[in-house]
């Protein structure tokens, strides 16, 4: 009798094992999302959400930075990049949905790993996005150390070095932050920011403030957020397998 | 004959120890050099620009190449070692003062700076260990500050003018007496320094970007708690002024004569102008590092000199009816 129960102990235990969840994992599907659906595959990405980020007015002129206190960064044409304008559009802005048909949609952690890399003393990319449990990788890629300083107020901050190159780590976020500066103590003009999302509905506006995004058919409230001129938000709807334009416009700051 | 008085009496017969002295001034003057270190340290934001303590990038601290001391690492590492040298004459001014001085009060003054010199390099660590939480920030930069005065007072209490019996006199004033006024000023500067740490390390430095006025008005509108500290600080700096006048007009006017006296206060007034000159440099010029770590430096020299009268004032000033 007791060889019997210590094997179907065993039996259950094994089951338990080999069925049940990873704690993390199981967390990171609850933030995922939150109501019914498959996370497993979550629902269709068939519509198309796209636009421009106008930069209005005159665009600061990038300020010029001087690596001369590092001769590993080999950068001598460095400038800042708090506003890139081409085109009469603005770079870098995170774009994502905020609210509306969102609710109630549970979507798979992408495996997808984004790479934060460290080129020239500057990062590359200058604004980012990814999911809750989703891998950021960051590299150093200069003849020169680097400390990689996550100022998160959500998420837990960190701070570590990577003394030359080749060196990386690999990060995952528990929660949404938007934005999540990462910044470098050594070069103190290097920066980076993150947006940290529970879904995969953002992006980040490229070349002439263009942005585009696959989402769920539905009606959302979108946000457009810069690191130093703020956010902005919209509703829009998109019908399935549809597209729709939605622009922002930015003024500088008085 | 006051209390002080008579101390300072009995040990004139104790012996010199000029070495000590000069030890201890030594280590007063690399103090100081060390808070402007810092000052550097914070004003180029490079306080985790080494994100690994003891160690650094791996290396232990003594043996970190040179050729990686760059950018933010410069002014870091080169604080770690500033302070480990701090620390190390204070190893040996406390191990001197043990075995070499009669004064029992003296040699557990100089523990009590090893004690300091030690917490303030743990703070250190921490620091950089819970990523610049201002609490512990704020702290290591007041300790530095404490440190300074202990270093001050091991120089005063083993030099020759103190064991030679400082000479004693005649505090006539009605009022308030001539130690308290010194007291009272140093205590007004180290509180203003906290309140300039509290700025530093909450990022409020260029929170009221004009000067002299705030936002164009005399009182800003407080929007938030940066311009709120920030203007306090500057309140702070009125109040110090004020408070180094009323004491040098005390000595001008009673203890002209008295160089013991009217020396540090002298040197506290010169200090004092060009301080207010760097903080208005620090505002106008965008908190240019080496401005504003020669403001947190002058700070401390202002402290040390206000400190060094208040001792001075202390054992020097004999009140009136004492006298009689």
């Amino acid at each position: 009798m007791r060889k019997t129960l210590l094997v179907l102990s065993l039996l259950s235990l094994l089951a338990f094992v080999a069925c049940g969840k990873d704690p993390l994992e199981e967390a990171l599907e609850k933030r995922a999302g939150g109501g019914g659906g498959d996370v497993a595959t979550g629902p269709a990405l068939t519509a198309t959400l796209k636009g421009k980020i106008t930069f209005e007015g005159t665009p600061p002129t990038p300020k010029k930075i001087s690596t001369s206190s590092d001769p590993g960064c080999k950068n001598p044409n460095l400038v800042s990049e708090e506003f890139v304008v081409s085109d009469g559009g603005l770079e870098n802005v995170i774009v994502y949905v905020s609210g509306g048909d969102i609710a109630g949609k549970r979507f798979p952690v992408s495996k997808d790993v984004v790479t934060l890399s460290q080129e020239g003393c500057h990062y590359i990319p200058h604004a980012l996005t990814l999911q809750v449990g989703q891998p950021l990788r960051i590299v150093n890629n200069d003849d020169t150390a680097h400390n990689v300083h996550a100022w998160a107020m959500i998420n837990p901050a960190f701070n570590e070095s990577q003394s030359s190159k080749g060196v990386e780590n690999t990060h995952t976020f528990e929660k949404e932050e938007v934005l999540l500066p990462v910044r470098c103590d050594v070069h103190n003009w290097m920066n980076s920011f993150i947006g940290v999302f529970s879904h995969p509905l953002h992006t980040v506006s490229k070349k002439g403030g263009a942005y585009e995004m696959k989402l769920p058919a539905g009606t959302y409230m979108v946000t457009a957020e810069h690191e130093t001129l703020g956010k902005q938000e919209m509703m829009v709807t998109v019908a399935e397998n549809g597209s729709a334009d939605l622009n922002f416009t930015f003024k500088p700051k008085a | 004959m006051s209390r002080n008085a008579s101390v300072a009496g009995s040990l004139h017969e104790e012996g010199e120890n000029i070495g000590l002295h000069r030890f201890a001034l030594f280590t007063a003057c690399s103090t100081a050099f060390l808070i402007f270190v810092g000052g550097m340290v914070t004003s180029h934001q490079a306080g985790l620009s080494v994100p690994d303590w003891p160690t650094s990038y791996g290396w232990n601290m003594f043996t970190f190449p040179p050729s990686k001391w760059v950018g933010g690492i410069f002014y870091e590492h080169g604080h770690r070692l500033v302070a480990s040298f701090v620390g190390f004459l204070t190893v040996i001014l406390a191990s001197w003062a043990w075995l070499r001085e009669s004064r029992l009060w003296l040699r557990l003054l100089s523990l009590g700076a090893l004690v300091a010199v030690i917490t303030q390099g743990i703070l250190g660590g921490l620091t950089v260990k819970y990523l610049l939480p201002t609490s512990i920030s704020m702290t290591h930069a007041c300790l530095a500050q404490t440190f300074f005065c202990l270093t001050i007072a091991l120089t005063f209490f083993t030099s020759p003018t103190w064991k030679h019996g400082l000479p004693r006199v005649h505090d006539g004033h009605k009022g308030l007496a001539l130690p308290t006024v010194c007291a009272l000023t140093t205590g007004a500067v180290y509180l203003q320094l906290l309140l300039g740490a509290w700025m530093r390390h909450t990022q409020s430095g260029l929170a009221i970007p004009d000067f002299p006025l705030a936002f164009g008005r005399i009182i800003p509108a407080f929007a938030n708690y940066h311009v709120a500290i920030h203007f306090a600080h500057r309140v702070g700096a009125v109040v110090v002024t004020a408070a180094i006048i009323w004491t040098f007009s005390r000595l001008v006017r009673m203890h002209r004569k008295d160089r013991l006296l009217i020396g540090p206060a002298a040197v506290m007034l010169v200090l004092l102008c060009i301080q207010l000159t760097l903080g208005a440099f620090t505002i106008w010029t965008e908190k240019s590092p080496f401005i504003t770590s020669m403001h947190v430096a002058t700070g401390a020299l202002i402290l040390g000199a206000s400190f060094l009268l208040t001792l001075r004032a202390f054992s020097m000033v004999v009140r009136e009816k004492a006298w009689q």
